[in-house]
C-alpha cells in the first residue's frame, strides 16, 4: 500500500464534500457563467479522485465502495429535492416558456452535477459497479434525474411543448432551440431507448397533430384540387423541417404518416372527382404541375395511385374513342379507304401526348403505364367501317415508305416508324397487320418504290416488339432481292451473249415469303419467250432442285411506241406490253380474237384493256367507246395518241386482292394447332380450361376465340394427336 | 523530445516534475479525464498535474511505458495465458520491460491501476500471473514470500472445496 494511514469513512466522505460537492453545489446554485467548464483545476481533482480510490482500495472491513455508492446516490437525490423541485414547481402557471426555460437551466445543472460526480468517484464504476452489477454513475444520476424531476413534472412539460408546437403552426415565431433541447431531455430520460420521448412526448404529439389537420382539413376542403394540394404539400414540408430542427428523426416517418392519414387518404376520392378541379378536368386542361403535384402526394398512400390510374385510363380512352368517332362520322360521310391518315396521324398524337404525361407528371409509375396502355389496347383494338385498324396502320406505314409519299427526311422517317410501331404494340391482330403488311411491302419492292435502309429499319423494329417469327417472311422477301442482285449481273453476262435486241432480267423469289399471286399462261412473243427459255436452262442447270413459276402478273416492261410522228416510252406491265404488242402495226381485232390469241381469261384481259383504253393514257381505241370492256369490242393502236411527256407510266389495278383473311384464317389454324400439340406434348395430360388458358397465353399475335380453340381441340382429337381421358371428358391425354 | 509538441508535467509523490507529451500523458484515463474538458492542447499545455500515489521511480517505468506503447502498442494478451514465459505472449520489449524486482513489479500495478492505463495494468498482472501458473501453492507461497496461515483443518477444507479446480 502506498498509503500506510487508512482512512475513516466519515473522515474521508467530508473532505470529499468539502472539497467538491459543497463546492459544486454552490457553482450550481450561483448560476454559473456560461462556457465555464473547468469547474475543478487538476490538483483539486486529482485530490478528491485520490482520497476516493484510497477509500474505495483499502482494505476490508476499511474498504468503503458500497458506502461511497451509496452517497453519491444520495447527495444527487438531496440536491433534486431541496433545490430543483421548488424551483421548478410554480413554473408550470407562469407560460410554456418559463417552464421550459427553467427546465432546461435545472437540466443542464444536473448533467454537469452528474458529469464532475461520475468524475470524482470514477473508481467505483471500474471496479465496485462491474462486480454488483450495479447501474454505472451516470445511470444512476439520469434515474435519480427521471424519478424525482421528470416523472414529477412531464405531464405540464409536454403540454407546454405541445403548445408552443401549435403555436409554431399557426405562424408565431417559437424559441426552437428551447425546444430542441427538452426534447433532448425526454430522449436522455429513456436510459439508452427512445421509449420516454415515445410515451411521453410523440404520442400525445400525434395525437394533437391528428386534431389539428382534421380541423386544417375541413377548412381547406372548400378549396380547389390545386389549392387543397399546395396546402398539403406544404404541410407535409413543414411537419418534416419541424422533425429535422428539433425533434426526433424518428418522428418523422410516425408524424407524416398521421398528415397522410387526415389531409390525404380520408379526402382523396372527394379530391379527384372535384367536378371543376379534380383529376379529369386536370387533365383535360394540360394542367402538369398540379397532376404531377397529385401523383406525389397520393403516391405516400398505399393504393393510393390507384384511383387516379383508374381515372386516367378512362379518360385517355375517352379521347381515343373521340377519334374513333371522328373517324366513323368521315367513313359515313365520304367512301370507305384503306387510307386514314388522319386518324393515324391523330391517334400517333394522343400517344405522344399522353405517354409524355405519364413519364413527366406520373414519374413513368407502373400503373399509369398500364393505364395508358388499357386505353389505347381498347382504342386500336375498336374498328369502324370496313378496314381494320390494322389495315389502317400499315397503309399507313406505306405512305412513309412509299418513295413520292409522304417526303420526309430520314430521322422523320425514323420516328414515324417507331411511333407507328408504339401504337402496334396495343394491336390483338398483330397477324393481320402482318399479313398486311407484307402485301403492301411485297408491292414496294417489286416496284422499287422504297429504300431498303428504311424497309429494314420498320422490320428490325417489328421484329424488337414480336420476335424473329413474326418477321422472318418479311426478311425473306429482303434477301431475295439482295441475292437477286448478284444474280442478275451474272445472267446478264450470258444473255449477251445471245444477241436479243430486249433488255430482260429476272427476279427470282421465294414460295412462302411472298403473297400468292395469279400467274395465267399468257402467250408470249417470241423475244419474250426466247429470253425466258434462256433464263430457265441458266437457273436450271445452277439450281437443279428449285422449280420455276413464271409470274406474269407481277412484270414490269417498258415498250417504245410510235403515234403518228412522235415516239413515246411505255412503261406499263407485261400483261400490258403482250397487248400492246399484239395490236402493233396498226392491227384491228376484236375482243375474242384478243382473248384466243393471248390465252388470257376476262378477269386478266378486261382490266388490261381497261387501262390502255379507258385510263388517262389513251394509247388504244376502243370501238363502241364507252367506258366498259365488252365482249363485242374491236381494239386498235390510238394514232392520235400524244402526251407532254416522253416517258408515260400506264398505271394498272392491281389484280391480286391486297390481302386474305383467309390466309390470316388459316395461319392461326395452324398456330392454334401448333400451341395446343406444343402444350400438351410438355403436360401428356391436361384439363380442358388449363389448356386454354396455357393456349392464350402461347399465342401472342392474336386473340382466338375460345370457341376457334376448341374446334381445333376437337381436331387434333380427330387426326388422332390427341384423345379424350376415358375417366373424364373434360380432360384430354396426347398420343405420341 | 520534439520541442513542438504540447506537454504536460506529471508529478510523482516526491515532487518531481516528469513533462510528457500530451499524447503521453492520456493514455491514462485519470490525466485524460482532466484535459478532455478543454479541446485547446495549448491551454492545456504545461498544465501540472499531480499524482500523489506514484513514487517517482515507478512513474519514470509507467511514463517509459507508455512512450513506447504509443510507438509500438502492445499486443492483445490472450488468456488464458498460453505460457509462463512473457516473452510468448506478448513482443520482446514488453517482456524485457516486465523483468522487475517483485516490489516494483507490484507497486507498477498500483500505479496502473490508480492512472487507469489498461494495457500496464495488463501486461503487470500477467506477469504476476505467468509467475504463479503451473506452481503448486507451496511453490506459490515460496515465490512471494506468504506464510501458511491456513490450520491443516482449514487447509483440507479448502482442498475439498476447490478440488473440482484440480481434475480440471
Amino acid at each position: 500500500m502506498a498509503n500506510a494511514k487508512v482512512i475513516p469513512l466519515e473522515e474521508g466522505w467530508n473532505e470529499i464534500k468539502a472539497k467538491a460537492l459543497d463546492k459544486l453545489q454552490n457553482i450550481l446554485n450561483e448560476d454559473m457563467k456560461t462556457g465555464q467548464t473547468n469547474l475543478f483545476g487538476p490538483k483539486e481533482y486529482v485530490q478528491i479522485y485520490t482520497t476516493c480510490y484510497d477509500m474505495c482500495t483499502q482494505r476490508s472491513p476499511y474498504n468503503w465502495s458500497r458506502e461511497l455508492y451509496q452517497r453519491h446516490g444520495e447527495t444527487i437525490e438531496q440536491y433534486l429535492n431541496d433545490y430543483v423541485l421548488p424551483a421548478l414547481k410554480d413554473k408550470p402557471r407562469q407560460g410554456s416558456n418559463i417552464l421550459l426555460t427553467e427546465l432546461q437551466h435545472r437540466w443542464k445543472n444536473h448533467q454537469i452535477m452528474n458529469k464532475w460526480l461520475k468524475k470524482f468517484f470514477t473508481y467505483l464504476d471500474r471496479y465496485y459497479v462491474k462486480h454488483h452489477s450495479l447501474p454505472t454513475l451516470s445511470q444512476a444520476g439520469l434515474r435519480s434525474f427521471r424519478t424525482h424531476i421528470y416523472d414529477v413534472i412531464k405531464a405540464d412539460t409536454t403540454q407546454a411543448i405541445l403548445s408552443l408546437i401549435n403555436d409554431e403552426r399557426e405562424g408565431k415565431i417559437i424559441d426552437k432551440t428551447l425546444v430542441k433541447s427538452i426534447v433532448e431531455l425526454y430522449e436522455g430520460m429513456g436510459m439508452g431507448t427512445l421509449d420516454a420521448y415515445t410515451t411521453d412526448l410523440e404520442n400525445p404529439l400525434l395525437e394533437s397533430t391528428r386534431e389539428h389537420y382534421a380541423r386544417k382539413r375541413e377548412e381547406w376542403i372548400n378549396d380547389s384540387t390545386p389549392d387543397y394540394m399546395i396546402k398539403a404539400e406544404g404541410a407535409l414540408r413543414e411537419e418534416s423541417d419541424r422533425v429535422a430542427e428539433y425533434l426526433n428523426s424518428s418522428s418523422e416517418s410516425k408524424i407524416l404518416k398521421v398528415l397522410e392519414d387526415e389531409i390525404l387518404e380520408r379526402v382523396e376520392m372527394v379530391l379527384l372527382e372535384k367536378e371543376t378541379s379534380g383529376c379529369r378536368a386536370l387533365l383535360q386542361n394540360d394542367k402538369s404541375e398540379d397532376l404531377n403535384r397529385m401523383y406525389r402526394l397520393f403516391q405516400r398512400l398505399e393504393n393510393g395511385l390507384v384511383p387516379i390510374a383508374s381515372i386516367v385510363e378512362t379518360f385517355i380512352t375517352e379521347v381515343g374513342m373521340e377519334e374513333v368517332q371522328r373517324r366513323q362520322a368521315r367513313v359515313d360521310g365520304e367512301k370507305d379507304k384503306n387510307d386514314d391518315p388522319s386518324f393515324i396521324k391523330a391517334l400517333i398524337g394522343l400517344h405522344d401526348k399522353y405517354l409524355a404525361v405519364v413519364k413527366n407528371d406520373f414519374a413513368g409509375h407502373s400503373l399509369f403505364q398500364k393505364a395508358l396502355k388499357n386505353a389505347f389496347v381498347e382504342v386500336m383494338n375498336t374498328n369502324v367501317g370496313q378496314f381494320t385498324n390494322a389495315e389502317l396502320m400499315s397503309t399507313y406505314c406505306d405512305r412513309i415508305l412509299k418513295s413520292g409519299g409522304e417526303k420526309l427526311s430520314e430521322a422523320e422517317i425514323e420516328e414515324s416508324l417507331d411511333k407507328i410501331v408504339q401504337l402496334f404494340t396495343y394491336l390483338t391482330d398483330k397477324d393481320m397487320f402482318a399479313e398486311i403488311y407484307r402485301n403492301q411491302l411485297a408491292k414496294r419492292l417489286l416496284a422499287s418504290r422504297s429504300s431498303e435502309d428504311a424497309e429494314k429499319l420498320m422490320i428490325a423494329k417489328l421484329k424488337v416488339q414480336c420476335g424473329t417469327q413474326f418477321t422472318s417472311k418479311m426478311e425473306g422477301m429482303l434477301s431475295d432481292l439482295a441475292v437477286g442482285g448478284q444474280q442478275r449481273q451474272e445472267f446478264e453476262q450470258r444473255i449477251r451473249q445471245e444477241k436479243i435486241p430486249l433488255d430482260f432480267s429476272v427476279l427470282v423469289l421465294t414460295t412462302g415469303f411472298w403473297p400468292s399471286y395469279k400467274s395465267p399462261e399468257v402467250t408470249l412473243t417470241d423475244e419474250m419467250q426466247k429470253c425466258m427459255n434462256i433464263f430457265r436452262d441458266w437457273h436450271d442447270q445452277k439450281h437443279q432442285k428449285r422449280k420455276l413459276q413464271w409470274i406474269m402478273t407481277q412484270g414490269n416492261a417498258t415498250v417504245r411506241g410510235t403515234f403518228g410522228k412522235k415516239t413515246y416510252e411505255l412503261m406499263v406491265v407485261t400483261l400490258q406490253a403482250v397487248v400492246l404488242d399484239a395490236l402493233n402495226d396498226g392491227v384491228t381485232l376484236g375482243y375474242e380474237e384478243l382473248a384466243q390469241r393471248l390465252n388470257l381469261e376476262g378477269d386478266m384481259l378486261k382490266p388490261t384493256l381497261h387501262s390502255l383504253s379507258c385510263g388517262k393514257y389513251k394509247v388504244i381505241t376502243k370501238t363502241p367507246a364507252g367506258n366498259k370492256i365488252n365482249n363485242t369490242d374491236t381494239f386498235t393502236a390510238n394514232a392520235k395518241f400524244t402526251s407532254n411527256m416522253r416517258k408515260v407510266r400506264i398505271p394498272m389495278a392491281s389484280l391480286d386482292s391486297s390481302f386474305s383473311t383467309k390466309k390470316v384464317e388459316e395461319d392461326r389454324t395452324i398456330a392454334i394447332e401448333a400451341a395446343i400439340v406444343r402444350i400438351m406434348k410438355a403436360r401428356k395430360t391436361l384439363q380442358h380450361q388449363q389448356l386454354l388458358s396455357e393456349v392464350l397465353a402461347q399465342l401472342s399475335f392474336f386473340n382466338p376465340n375460345p370457341r376457334v380453340v376448341k374446334k381445333r381441340i376437337e381436331a387434333l382429337i380427330d387426326r388422332e394427336y390427341l384423345e379424350r381421358s376415358a375417366e373424364n371428358t373434360g380432360v384430354y391425354n396426347y398420343l405420341a | 523530445m520534439d520541442v513542438e509538441e504540447a506537454t504536460v508535467n506529471l508529478i510523482s509523490k516526491d515532487g518531481d516534475s516528469f513533462p510528457v507529451s500530451i499524447g503521453v500523458a492520456k493514455m491514462s484515463e485519470l490525466v485524460r479525464s482532466m484535459m478532455d474538458e478543454d479541446e485547446n492542447e495549448d491551454e492545456n499545455s504545461s498544465m501540472e498535474i499531480p499524482l500523489p500515489n506514484v513514487k517517482s521511480e515507478v512513474l519514470q517505468k509507467v511514463i517509459e511505458f507508455c512512450q513506447h506503447h504509443l510507438a509500438e502498442p502492445m499486443n492483445e494478451i490472450e488468456k488464458p495465458l498460453k505460457s509462463q514465459k512473457m516473452s510468448d505472449v506478448v513482443q520482446k520489449w514488453y517482456a524485457d520491460f516486465v523483468e522487475l524486482e517483485q516490489v516494483l513489479l507490484f507497486e507498477l500495478i498500483l500505479a496502473a491501476n490508480y492512472m487507469d492505463i489498461k494495457p500496464l495494468l495488463d501486461l503487470t498482472c500477467a506477469t504476476v500471473a505467468s509467475m504463479i501458473k503451473g506452481k503448486s501453492p507451496e511453490d506459490i507461497r515460496a515465490t512471494f514470500n506468504i506464510t501458511n496461515d491456513f490450520s491443516p483443518e482449514e487447509e483440507a477444507q479448502v482442498r475439498e472445496e476447490n478440488k473440482w479446480c484440480e481434475d480440471a
